[in-house]
């Protein structure tokens, strides 16, 4: 029991992180209907941002949030603006070859300027644990699930309660029907890729102290994200919040009870028993 | 007018003359086929044979993929699967086994067969993009139980093979597998037999079942088309011959691991051969291998480092020119990031569509200008 108890609340921590990636996607996807297969190297670039804070400046990695968060959101903003906004209207299969591409030119670039070699940010509390209700849990992921809340928090407020963010769920629900009520559907739309990039850069950075850095890291995130986000349905933030947490447990539990080397086999299993028998998701057809 | 003009003049003439004439075209087929079948004599670089046989491997990966993204519109990312298992079967049999690749790529290829009907079965009830993410997760479970399962697979060690037994004919040695030349000949093989595949495909009844599908899935169903069937039918014979330059590659390279032949890289490598050439067209695949190959060997040898040094961009000496020199060799994949982005945006035919709307624009505007003396470039048979 007491082992069961310890994988779920590690599986919980590291779900937190896998909710902001997913949370990320789901709303690009919700906004813009375009499936962002370069999602994990958004992450990426988010971990190299910490890592360059972190070696250059000495910043800690979760003090150079507050940085990785705009510089994140730029970028995403500026690949709204100059690629993923010409094929809005293109076929959906064009749309994710057009993101694998740009996933694979990130990854590219950042192993040319970087290589490939794998970097690993050190800090005080990177291997230590502490107690919480007699269980050991890791210092880096309590800290990230605890900054993971607080921006899920803002996030869902930021939805919820302000003018933009109606905006930006009007535009989610029904694109034309928000357009002729006189929203700006491009501005959303480049709000929205940069939230979401900002989210998968603010994961890269929390995870950062407990994960190897290396250009190729993000498509094992890319798959995940998609995992949690149909599991929570396409579009949905509370949706993708769960999804995130799910499939942390299952993979915590997998590592556990089964083999590390094939938890991710009981992700893929789980995705598709989702995807075949549930395919609106665990949260049905609710819309952020 | 200068000779230049005459030249420039000629390509759009000779391509218009050739359309419409199939004929003709067998005839340049027919003439490249034999080139081809000539090259190893006059080659001796083995350097330019593997080049070759890499190409053959692109054109092959890239038409069996075309049977079901590019007719049936299946964009499947998981064909890694098929290309994996079977150069695993075929290698596991004949290392383990001893059991000569020519027996043993039956087996494969029957692996596979399975392999792509519990595939089909999985994936086919799903549409668009998540069919595209069911075959995605379906190909890294297979990659994870190869990685996983050691005792049987050799896990990430991957597979080393010694050495291929010679092959006989009664007595007689046909080829003892220890220069790059039988391979060239089974590669070009493989390229022309899943050319040939498309082209049957394509003008046959199953084509146009597939095609229906591809335009719409629903009114294909209305006309009576059984989806699922016809689906896994194209995803059949797109996962035997995927399988089949799977075994070639396996034996040609002599080693395979589970991130080389079962990678998400791997699928996404076959989807970008077509996109790039012109995706549902029997010719796209080898536009898109020809396109791919030279450039990212370029890339991998060093070749465009030297031409910027040699054209004078960067400096050797200079900061930036040791680095690129050192880097830019592991970073040949940028170029299909890079044609991937510039044809989805630029050139939504591929770049075989593009060609031939230039080519066709291009002889618009002759037909239009007043006739160059070109008459006597016209061939002895005339138009």
């Amino acid at each position: 029991m007491r082992v069961f108890l310890q994988s779920a609340a590690s599986g919980i921590l590291i779900g937190g992180v896998y909710a902001l990636v997913g949370i990320g996607l789901t709303i690009i996807y919700g906004v813009m209907r375009v499936i962002n297969f370069a999602h994990g190297e958004l992450l990426m670039v988010g971990m190299y941002l910490t890592w360059i804070i972190f070696t250059w400046l000495g910043v800690d990695p979760i003090v150079s949030v507050a940085l990785v968060i705009p510089l994140t959101f730029l970028f995403g903003a500026f690949l709204q603006k100059s690629l993923i906004n010409r094929v809005l209207n293109a076929l959906p299969q064009n749309q994710i070859l057009l993101t694998i591409g740009l996933g694979l030119i990130i990854s590219n670039v950042v192993m040319l300027i970087f290589t490939s070699d794998y970097k690993i940010i050190t800090t005080s509390y990177s291997s230590s644990t502490l107690n919480f209700a007699g269980l050991r849990l890791s210092t880096p992921l309590a800290i990230s699930l605890a900054i993971t809340s607080a921006i899920t928090t803002i996030l869902y407020l930021f939805l919820l309660k302000t003018d933009t963010g109606q905006a930006i769920r009007a535009t989610a629900q029904d694109r034309d029907a928000a357009q002729l009520m006189g929203i700006n559907v491009k501005r959303m739309s480049v709000l929205a890729f940069g939230i979401g990039t900002a989210l998968a850069g603010t994961a890269g950075a929390l995870v950062s102290p407990t994960y190897y850095i290396f250009p190729q890291v993000g498509g094992a995130f890319t798959l995940k994200a998609f995992v949690i986000v149909v599991l929570g349905g396409m579009g949905s933030v509370v949706g993708a919040t769960l999804g995130g947490i799910v499939i942390g447990v299952t993979e915590s539990l997998a590592a556990v009870y089964i083999s590390s080397g094939m938890k991710e086999v009981f992700v893929y299993v789980l995705f598709l028993l989702v995807l075949l028998f549930k395919p609106s998701g665990l949260l049905g057809r609710s819309r952020m | 007018m200068t000779g230049a003009c005459h030249l420039k003049a000629l390509g759009p003439k000779v391509l218009s003359s050739l359309r419409g004439s199939p004929g003709r075209w067998w005839l340049v087929i027919a003439v490249v086929v034999a080139a081809l079948l000539a090259f190893p004599q006059t080659m001796s670089s083995p350097y330019g044979l593997h080049l070759m046989i890499l190409l053959f491997l692109s054109v092959a990966m890239g038409e069996s993929w075309n049977v079901i993204g590019g007719y049936c519109g299946q964009y499947s990312v998981g064909h890694a699967a098929y290309f994996g298992v079977g150069s695993y079967a075929t290698l596991m049999l004949l290392q383990y086994k001893h059991v000569a690749p020519w027996w043993g790529v039956w087996a494969a290829l029957v692996a596979a067969l399975v392999v792509s009907l519990l595939i089909g079965t999985i994936c086919f009830r799903l549409r668009g993009p998540y069919f595209v993410l069911a075959s995605i997760a379906v190909a890294e479970i297979i990659r994870l139980i190869v990685l996983n399962w050691k005792p049987f697979t050799n896990g990430a060690e991957g597979i080393l093979l010694a050495d291929i037994p010679a092959l006989k004919l009664g007595d007689r040695v046909i080829t003892d597998w220890l220069s790059k030349t039988p391979f060239y000949y089974l590669g070009l093989a493989l390229a022309l037999t899943t050319l040939l595949v498309n082209y049957l495909v394509q003008h046959s009844k199953l084509g146009y079942y597939l095609q229906a599908i591809r335009e719409d899935q629903d009114a294909a169903h209305s006309l009576g088309i059984n989806l699922s069937l016809y689906k896994n039918v194209a995803l059949a014979i797109s996962a035997l011959f995927t399988a089949l330059s799977g075994i070639f590659y396996g034996l040609y390279i002599g080693f395979i691991d589970p991130p080389s032949v079962l990678g998400v890289d791997l699928s996404v490598q076959m989807v970008l051969i077509c996109i790039i050439g012109g995706i549902g067209t029997n010719f796209g695949p080898v536009v898109g291998a020809l396109v791919l190959v030279p450039l990212s060997e370029a890339l991998r040898a060093n070749i465009l480092t030297k031409l910027l040094f040699a054209a004078g961009v960067v400096k050797e000496s200079s900061a930036v020119g040791g680095f690129l020199k050192e880097n830019l060799a592991h970073a040949h994949v940028l170029i299909y990031g890079i044609l991937v982005v510039v044809v989805i945006l630029f050139m939504p035919d591929g770049v075989l569509g593009f060609t031939k709307k230039l080519v066709a624009r291009g002889a618009r505007q002759l037909s239009a200008a007043p006739q160059p003396l070109v008459g006597g470039l016209r061939g002895p048979t005339g138009d």
